[in-house]
This record gives C-alpha cells, structure tokens and sequence, in this order.
C-alpha cells in the first residue's frame, strides 16, 4: 500500500489530520487520571473532538487522494517521519499544567487557522471549518479558564504551570516558520501568527506566568517529519494492534 | 410508630417513591448509601480495564466509541454520587471509603483486559449483566436513585450493542481473532454471572433491601434471565460458553450451568483478585498527584468569587 | 465536602420556549467550571440549548413538617379550575 500524498492540498491538510489525532491520543491518556471525574469527562470530550476531527480531514485527504487506502490506513500505516503534526502536540502530560498550557497554545493556534479555512474554495473544507471551529472555542475557553485557575491559584499551581510553559514555548517558533504550501492554503499567515502572539502575551500576563526570553532552538522543522523522541513511543503503543496483525479487519 | 414512619411505610407499601426529604429509617439510608456508593465506584473503576485498551483501539471509529462508552460511565458514576448526596454522604466521604476499602466496588473489574477481544466481552457480558440489574432498579423506591437509573439505562443502552459488534468482528474475522474472541468469553463468562451477587440464600443484605423495595428482584433471578438472554447470542457467534454442563431445561424453559467458583468470587471480593491492589492503586494516584489542582481550584475560586449567589 | 468544592443544582431548556427543567446535580469549583461541568454531564446527547446551574445552597424549600399548612388549603378551592363554572349549551369560546 503507498500512502504518499500527490495532491498539495492533501499535504497541507494531513498537517492539520495528524495534529488532531495526536493531541486527540495524548488527551484520551488523561481518561481516568484527572484531578476529578468531572475533568476526566471534560478532557474526552475534547479528545472525541480532536479524533473525529482527524477523521473528517483525513477523509477530505483520501477524496483529494482519488485513493484506495482509508482514514484508518492513514493513522495506523505510517511511521514516526510519515507524520507531520506540530510537535508541541505529542509532548507528554508531565502533570495537569502541562495538559492545559498545550491545549491552550494549540486552541488558539487552532482557532485562528480553521477561522481561515471557513473561507476556503474548497466548499467541503470551509463547511467542516465551521462546525470545527465551535469546538475549538469551546475547547479554548475551557483550557483559558485553567489557565486562570493554575496561574492565579496557589504559588505552587503558578510554578507548575510556568514550567509547562517555559518547556512548550520551545516548540512554538516551528509553527509559524511557514512554508510555501503553508502560504497557499492559509489566507493571512501573518496574523496568524500575530493574533496567537498576542492573545498569549495577554493570557500570560492575566494570569501572571512570565514570559521569559527564548532562543530559538535548533528543532528541524515538522513540515518534514521530525518529531521529539515522544512520538515514536505514542505511534507503537497507538499502531500495535494493525501493525501485529496486518490482515485483521477491526 | 410516628406520623412520619407511618408515611414512610405508606410509600413503600403502595409502590410510590422516597424523597430526600422525606423521613426515612436510618438503615433504609445506610442500606441505600452503601449500595448506591458502591455502584458508583463501580462506574469509576469500571473505567480502567476499557482505558487499558483506549489508547490501542485499532481503528479511529472503535477509538472513538469506546472513549464515549468511558466518558459516559464516568458520567454516570457522577450521577450515582449525587444520588447518594442526597442521602447525606459527601463525595470526598465517599472516596475516602474507596480508598481505604470500606467501600466495595463489583468484583468483575478486579479482572485484567488481555487482548482487544476483551472490549467485545466486557461490553457485550459486563455491560449485559449490568443492564439487566439496573433495568430493575428503575422500579426502586427511592426517588433520585430510580430517576438515575431511568437515565443511565437510557444511555447505557448503546454499550451492550459495541461490545457485542466487537464479538461479531472478531468472531468473523482471522483465525487468531476467532481464537482471542473465544479466549474473552472464557476468561469472562463466570465472572460476569458472579456478578449478580451471591445465591439469594447467601446474601447479607437482600432480604431487607427486597422489602424496602431498594432491589426488585433477587440476585439468582436476574442472574438467570441474563444467562437465557446470552446463551443464544454466544451460539450467534459460533462460540462455546465455557461450560461442560449448559443445558436447557424444556420443562423450565431456562438454560443450567455447573456451579459456580464461589471460592474465587469470596476471595477476589476480600482484595485478592489479580487487579484489586492496580485498581485501587490508579484511583489513589491520579487522586493524590491531582490534590494541587484541586487546591488551586479553591484558592482560585475563593479569590474571584466573594459572593455565591 | 473537599475545601472550595461545591454542589450546583442544574437546569435544562430543552428548546427555546419550553420552561427550564431541573436535571439534577454536579460539582465545581467555580461558576465557570459548574456550568461546564453540567455541560458535560448533562448534555452530551444533546439535550438542550440552554442551561442554569444555581448553588445548591441557594435553593430554598419548604420543610417537611410546613408541608401540609403550605399545600392542603389550596387543594378545596374548586372554584379556582374553569371546570367549577357552569356555561349555557349553544355558547361558545369560553
């Protein structure tokens, strides 16, 4: 089976698939590990979002494909450098501020992104932009309100928090390092990256996390399929069972 | 007898419900607690062995249906818990119980999640033997907790139908599949009618909580209609229940097993089956390592909300 | 109750139109958090569009014992319901 992309479009769309059911996969690890079973709830559905998302982009991908291969060959027939999802999503739930500063960077990256393809020439695309779209502001207000809870709740919640953040900062810059099929397909990559600069600097300071100076680290760039060492672990623990038996119908 | 156990006895008489308000024995709501927190934990707990396959669910739709089916059975735990609430036990009360083993949970998830099969068996066995209990709990007479089970029945009644698919799937599928679906439904059929509870002769609380009205009907009669119901979807599938003695009776119209490992149910109840000590173990950390959040949820709520209402 | 953790009574709208209906309870920290945990509990199959919750505290009911002196009086008043009057066959809309 050959699952390489033809079609620009499909190449810019699996970035968005695989983003989704990654994060989708790191969020259903929370399931039954929450500071309370009312979290537990909040998190899954948020993580059903993310994997019904992924499913509906990769179903888009495997139309533009003219392909005979699915959504399911898709996530579970391909390696680590197969992939190409933004690699602050694969980053691990080291506690519950790491789960909530991801979120939060990733919604409003989100937000922005699929906001644009709500206009998109593809019809198909923009209506499923619309209905993504009320997901992630859900999504959003709920990992901004944790922000506000962790940030501004005991000294110790405010440092666990600063060190999510300090730690997942650092796989910000590849994200709005575009490219040209970037380019192509988002109407205004530069607010894109503005509007995510500003309502983090905004969010950060109302919760009072400082927003310290990084150097830009040396990270090759996701576009090409490089991750952290994280994401080969989530993939061999995700593609067990289609990979040890490759003839089974699930 | 005063006015208000003349009313109490009155509800339980003419089939009507008990409110929180209302007057009630103190072992009516003993009972009633005792039995509703240990349904609850059960939810919760119930969690794990179907999250230990989550993250591998081999397809996206299975991954998606089984996290709704978990995501639903921590709402119903939720449900469960502000039922007892009701009764005057909080929920970190009744945590507390969990943890330090005062409170039971069903023994059937004290049982390991082996291969994917077991998602079919669990589902179609343990959700099938739950359902077939809660059915007759709708008709309890306390109040919120009849109402609960109205609700989570009505929600409930998808994950019997995915386990079941699961079983059809891999009962159909290659021979290795055949072979896991099998090995599920060995591993969990006696389990699963143990379930249901000791024989009505052995049971410590079903005679009082028969004439409250709490349970409707006795643990060997539920047990029973559960196995007429099952013993034919298993031949569906081309399996064999595990059983050398199954028959149907004709004159009864009702399918007899062998008797049941009631030793193994008894210790695996006392804390020795091969998951109890993991089960516990799970909750507590995620409880424990979680008490900052909580704690900050409150500094924060106590900073930005001066008024209640 | 855990220090901060607080119980919410929650109501659903079913559809715009229809009156609030009390659908049980949840926990929250927070008026945020209680309203999006009741969100979660008790609307994940869509059933409702719009949604209260009100500190269990907040609500204010009548005791046991006030029970009879609160509702008994308005039980014997017939000529409350429009079926205490008596109208003349052949008139009609009323």
């Amino acid at each position: 089976m050959k699952l390489e992309l033809q079609h620009d479009e499909s190449k810019f769309l699996i970035r968005l698939a695989d983003t989704s059911v990654i994060l989708g996969q790191r969020l259903a690890e929370m399931c039954s590990r929450g500071p309370f079973l009312e979290e537990d709830m909040a998190l899954s559905n948020i993580s059903l979002d993310l994997f019904g998302r992924a499913e509906e982009l990769y179903k888009l991908i495997c139309k533009i494909e003219g392909a005979d291969y699915t959504p399911d060959d898709l996530v579970y027939r391909r390696n680590e450098r197969e992939y190409y999802n933004i690699k602050l999503v694969e980053q691990p739930n080291e506690d519950f501020a790491w789960v909530i500063a991801r979120q939060f960077f990733h919604d409003l990256y989100a937000e922005t992104l699929f906001g644009q393809l709500t206009t998109s020439s593809n019809a198909e695309l923009a209506g499923l932009a619309v209905k993504v779209l009320k997901e992630i502001k859900y999504s959003h207000m709920h990992a901004a309100d944790w922000m506000d809870r962790l940030g501004l709740g005991t000294e110790e919640s405010n440092h666990r928090l600063q060190y999510a953040v300090d730690h997942l900062r650092k796989y910000i810059v590849e994200i709005f390092d575009f490219d040209d099929l970037d380019r192509r397909f988002i109407a205004d990559t530069a607010s894109l990256e503005t509007t995510w600069r500003n309502a983090v600097s905004a969010k950060l300071q109302a919760c009072n996390i400082e927003e310290k100076e990084i150097v830009t680290p040396s990270i090759r760039d996701f576009r090409d399929g490089y991750h952290s060492e994280h994401m080969g672990n989530l993939l061999s623990i995700m593609q067990y069972l289609p990979r040890a038996y490759p003839d089974a119908k699930w | 007898m005063d006015k208000f156990e003349q009313a109490f006895n009155e509800i339980i008489e003419k089939d009507l419900k008990v409110e929180p308000r209302d007057w009630m024995p103190e072992k009516y709501r003993k009972n009633l607690i005792r039995q509703i927190s240990q349904h609850a934990h059960s939810e919760v707990i119930g969690m794990q062995p179907e999250g230990n396959w989550l993250l591998r669910a081999p397809s996206l739709r299975s991954k998606q249906v089984l996290l709704a089916k978990i995501q639903d059975e921590a709402g119903h735990g939720l449900y469960l818990y502000s039922v007892a609430e009701t009764l005057g036990i909080s929920r970190q009360e009744m945590n507390a119980q969990l943890h330090s083993g005062e409170a039971k949970y069903s023994s059937i998830f004290n049982y390991p999640t082996l291969t994917w099969a077991d998602m079919g068996a669990v589902g179609w066995l343990v959700d099938g033997a739950a359902i077939v209990n809660q059915v007759s709990l709708q008709r309890t007479s306390y109040g919120p907790y009849s109402r609960g089970m109205v609700r989570i029945c009505k929600e409930e009644s998808f994950h019997q139908r995915q386990g079941y698919e699961i079983m059809v799937q891999m009962a159909n599928g290659t021979p290795e599949q055949k072979e896991m679906a099998q090995d599920a439904l060995n591993r969990f059929w006696e389990p699963s009618l143990m379930m249901f509870g000791p024989h009505d002769a052995d049971s410590a609380h079903s005679s009082q909580s028969m004439a409250w009205k709490i349970k409707r009907e006795s643990n060997d009669h539920l047990r029973q209609r559960f196995i007429d119901r099952t013993v034919p979807q298993a031949h569906f599938l081309g399996l064999t229940i595990p059983d050398e003695n199954l028959k149907f009776n004709e004159e009864t119209g009702h399918w007899e097993t062998s008797p049941f490992n009631w030793d193994e149910f008894w210790n695996v109840i006392k804390g020795n089956g091969p998951c109890n000590r993991e089960r516990l173990d799970h909750h507590k950390k995620a409880h424990n390592e979680n008490a900052w959040v909580r704690e900050a949820a409150a500094a924060y709520s106590s900073k930005v909300e001066t008024s209640v209402a | 109750m855990e220090s901060g953790d607080r119980t919410w009574e929650v109501f659903i709208q079913k559809k715009p139109g229809l009156a609030f209906k009390h659908a049980g309870s949840c926990h929250g920290y927070d008026k945020k958090m209680a309203i999006q945990n009741a969100r979660d509990l008790y609307t994940r199959r869509g059933e409702g569009r719009a949604l209260w919750v009100v500190p269990t505290e907040a609500i204010v009911s009548v005791p046991l014992d006030d029970a009879e002196a609160f509702f008994d009086p308005g039980e014997d008043k017939a000529y409350r319901h429009a079926t205490f009057y008596k109208i003349p066959d052949g008139v009609s809309h009323l």
